[in-house]
């Protein structure tokens, strides 16, 4: 018998589908159709699907936002390669290691993996501080803990290397596994989402009063959706830095942080859909940007755009989406397939 | 002409209607209640006429000039007063400074400065306390105090939502008391919201009677009390 | 060596305490928390000198002398937050606290990539009223002036907008649309003019702390919005959301463990500074989240 609530529940459950299969017939096109420069780029927008969709898990069911997950990326990033970078490097370039960190030499799945704990035992340690706070003061606590963490990776020289690059991470990232990582973070998201504890802190937003007195216990559910979060820009992190094969503390502080938030305002922050959207919106305006930025030719008249103005117009389009348009190009809707067909289907199995 | 047109108020929230074709008008110096039971949209009105709420359409007059659309600060400005369900006075500044936020529409200092002085005279525990903090007043006071600094900003048309809210019947009677004696005073228009039909049939004057985001009576507030509309308002089937 | 450390804690502190006040006057009147205020400083420093990439600034405005130079650089932050108060957040006026602050983040990334592409990315060195780093012996110590006339502005700062708030018109409806926007309206005050003055004042602010950091450090950098923000931040949430007497009690402490922690940390510590004191204020917020000098009445009661 199949009920209302039934059926918005298969209707829900098609979005994460829905999301990853447009990602594959992307990987697709672009592995058949494309050259490297497509490749690498639809590689960095599917790490940052991993990243965004699990920061949306926090930040889209609790509503606060957090300035501090490109942090667990930073965390992620080094952690895996820790446990991937030849002992003999690590000897020489972070003798600070722990002896056991520097002999490590692990295979790279379980590394990034390691990451994605890492940050998430993070998370857990200094969410029970951060998310006690009332939505506003939270944010500026996490960015507190950004720049902590930042200072701290900045300055301990002997095992992050400071504010050199660490390099030689292995290159793995293909579109592929890209895809398999962001996946996961929307199969997770989209659990989330639907589990007890995701519409618990959804209601405990609306009013938190009204939430408590339901004996929802708004900390909690804030605590396990940061953990969740913080894993999957973890593990993001992780694939970033071994995109690149380089990492260094900056990567993962200012510029990381406004991007997230950017893709997350522009798609809508209140739907999982609406943050790979904005994943997808920003990569592509970024990326012509960039070309612009390059110089590029008009009817033989060659101009570029300044350095810098890639993110002077990402910021004034975040200005102007959240002006006009506050929730973001999805307006906070799922993709889905309606619950009319879900029902269709529904029916002609029975 | 009247002091105040009300014509075709509606207002939304999101999905929610509170308030629908509301229509009246009330001449100088006249003394109204607005009744009805919970939800019925009397807060919402009052708000809507002084400008305080958004999401409000319809045509609001006051003295004939046409009101609706501006700014809460703007309708002040043009003689009305509003005192809030609530109270909603600032606990942190004084007494005195309280009465003092509405008087910056008034050009007039020596205006001022005897109004204060009349409101200390009408209300002897406000000049007691005038430079206590607001928020240790008790409630009683605290209402004095809201009616008071209303009447700072010299307007002609008041506003009171709910009064008698959180205050013992005697208060109440004293609260009331001194708004009439005001109201006779300095012939001020007032539109006020009363849960209680009783207690507005009692202190006398016209009632509007709402119901569902309606105005669905107009009269005189002893003839509603004997009548079976208040009761039907109150307890009978939704329309 | 206590008494240098002094001065040192009071001097810094007194600095911080500008930068949170900055944010608390308009968090107080809006809820807005200006993530741009960094850029606020950061805006007003590079308004001293003349757009180039050069690693050496040529002081533009900034050569003119002190008693012009003053004012000229607060009208020209208050300026520039009331035109950014105009342009980005009036628009904003009715939405939520979060749209707020994102679009206040997105403001300062904003303006700092504008600075980006004005000056470059290099630091510069410039040179402002040098004389003032002139070592002054106060009873056993020897003070720098500039610190001496720190310490003084700051005071004379605090007081005169305490007078002000406390008893001018602005100042009284200003702490009555901190209170309660909506009914500060129903008694006619003008919502456009008390948001507009306190960003002015916010701006002004910045300004201030702007001229100190420029005379201080020597330096010109466009990221060196973000670390003092960061620390005002702080230092508000610390004090209490919407307290201005928090704000600067918080950042007057702030400033005193940072230069105590810069005194007495190990030198291998040293660099470590900074995350011991963001740990110290997570600690703190764990104690107490609403902040050590909240309002009244700061958490709903259940």
């Amino acid at each position: 018998m199949t009920t209302m609530h039934r059926l918005r529940r298969l209707s829900a459950a098609t979005t994460p589908l829905i999301l990853i299969a447009a990602l594959a017939l992307l990987v697709v096109a672009v592995m058949v159709l494309g050259d490297r420069a497509t490749q690498r780029m639809a590689t960095e927008a599917l790490i940052r699907v991993a990243l965004v969709a699990g920061f949306w898990i926090f930040a889209g069911n609790s509503g606060v936002i957090s300035f501090g997950h490109a942090a667990f990326a930073c965390v992620g990033a080094y952690t895996s390669a820790w446990l991937t970078l030849r002992p003999a490097m690590k000897g020489l370039l972070l003798p600070g290691l722990p002896e056991w960190l520097a002999q490590a030499h692990w295979p790279v799945l379980p590394a990034a993996v390691a990451g994605g704990l890492a940050a998430s035992v993070l998370a857990l340690l200094t969410g029970a501080a951060i998310l006690r706070l009332s939505g506003i003061a939270a944010s500026i606590a996490t960015f507190a803990f950004l720049a902590m963490v930042n200072a701290i990776w900045s300055n301990w020289t002997t095992v992050t290397g400071g504010t050199s690059s660490v390099v030689g991470l292995t290159r793995y990232v293909t579109p592929w596994v890209a895809l398999g990582w962001a996946g996961a973070a929307i199969l997770v998201a989209a659990l989330y989402a639907q589990s007890a504890s995701g519409l618990a802190l959804r209601a405990s937003r609306e009013d938190e009063v009204a939430a408590a007195a339901s004996g929802i216990d708004r900390y909690r559910h804030r605590l396990l959706a940061y953990a969740l979060s913080a894993f999957f820009c973890g593990a993001g992190g992780a694939l970033a830095g071994h995109a690149i094969g380089v990492i260094n503390p900056d990567a993962f502080y200012l510029s990381l942080t406004f991007l997230m938030l950017a893709m997350l305002v522009v798609g809508g922050i209140g739907s999982l859909s609406g943050a790979v959207v904005g994943v997808l919106a920003v990569t592509l305006a970024g990326e012509v940007l960039l070309r612009l930025e390059g110089g590029v030719s008009v009817a033989g008249v060659s101009f570029a755009l300044p350095p810098g103005s890639q993110e002077i117009l990402i910021a004034a389009a975040m200005i102007l989406v959240l002006v006009f348009r506050p929730d973001g190009l999805l307006a906070g809707r799922e993709i889905t397939l309606s619950a009319r067909r879900v029902a269709g289907r529904e029916r002609k199995q029975t | 002409m009247s002091k105040l047109g009300v014509f075709d108020m509606a207002v939304r929230y999101g999905k929610l209607t509170a308030v629908t074709g509301a229509s009246f008008t009330l001449s100088e110096g006249a003394r109204v209640f607005l009744t009805g039971p919970n939800g019925a949209g009397k807060s919402s009105l009052l708000g809507a006429i002084a400008g305080a709420v958004r999401t409000a359409h319809g045509r609001v007059e006051i003295d004939g000039e046409i009101v609706s659309g501006r700014g809460a600060e703007d309708i002040a400005r043009h003689g009305l007063s509003m005192v809030p369900e609530g109270r909603r006075i600032f606990a942190g500044l004084s007494v005195r400074e309280n009465l003092l936020v509405g008087t910056g529409i008034r050009p007039d200092r020596e205006a001022v400065a005897e109004d204060l002085e009349t409101v200390y005279a009408a209300f002897p525990i406000l000049a007691e306390r005038r430079h206590a903090p607001a928020g240790a007043l008790s409630g009683g006071q605290q209402q004095m105090l809201a009616i008071s600094r209303a009447l700072m900003t010299n307007p002609s048309l008041m506003l009171v939502d709910e009064p008698s809210l959180g205050l013992a019947p005697k208060v109440v009677d004293e609260v009331y008391e001194r708004l009439c004696a005001l109201q006779d005073l300095r012939r001020l228009t007032l539109l006020i919201v009363e849960q209680s039909a009783t207690r507005a049939a009692r202190v006398g004057g016209r009632m509007l009677l709402m119901r569902g985001g309606r105005i669905v009576a107009d009269g005189d507030a002893a003839a509603f009390a004997a009548d079976d509309l208040l009761a039907e308002a109150y307890f009978g089937d939704p329309a | 060596m206590t008494l240098q450390l002094l001065f040192d804690a009071l001097s810094l502190g007194g600095i911080y305490a500008i930068a949170a006040l900055g944010i608390a006057l308009i968090f107080g009147v809006m809820k807005l928390v200006n993530f741009a205020h960094g850029q606020f400083i950061a805006c007003a420093v590079f308004a001293l000198i003349v757009p180039s990439a050069d690693a050496i600034a040529t002081l533009g405005i900034g050569a003119l002398p002190a008693p012009l130079l003053i004012p000229v650089v607060l009208a020209l932050g208050a300026g520039l937050a009331v035109a950014a108060e105009a342009l980005v957040f009036r628009p904003l006026r009715h939405a939520s606290p979060v749209s707020l602050m994102v679009a206040s983040f997105a403001l300062g990334v904003l303006l700092q990539n504008l600075l980006l592409v004005t000056y470059g990315g290099r630091p510069k060195a410039l040179s402002l009223w040098a004389g003032l780093g002139a070592p002054v012996p106060v009873l056993n110590a020897q003070v720098p002036l500039l610190q001496l006339i720190v310490i003084g502005a700051v005071a004379v700062i605090l007081v005169a907008l305490a007078l002000m708030l406390k008893r001018s018109r602005l100042g009284l409806e200003m702490r009555a649309a901190a209170e309660d926007f909506g009914m500060a309206r129903l008694l006619g005050v003008r919502a456009n003019r008390v948001i507009a003055g306190a960003f002015a004042l916010s701006g002004a602010l910045a300004a201030v702390v702007a001229l100190v950091l420029v005379a201080q450090t020597g330096v010109a950098d466009v990221r060196m919005g973000g670390a003092i923000m960061l620390i005002a931040f702080i230092a508000t949430v610390v004090g209490g959301m919407g307290s201005l007497t928090g704000a600067v009690a918080a950042g007057l402490m702030l400033g005193a463990v940072s230069a105590a922690l810069q005194a007495f940390l190990p030198p291998e510590a040293r660099p470590f500074r900074d995350a011991f004191l963001y740990a110290l204020v997570i600690l703190v917020l764990l104690i107490r989240p609403q902040g050590l000098f909240a309002p009244a009445g700061a958490k709903p009661r259940v």
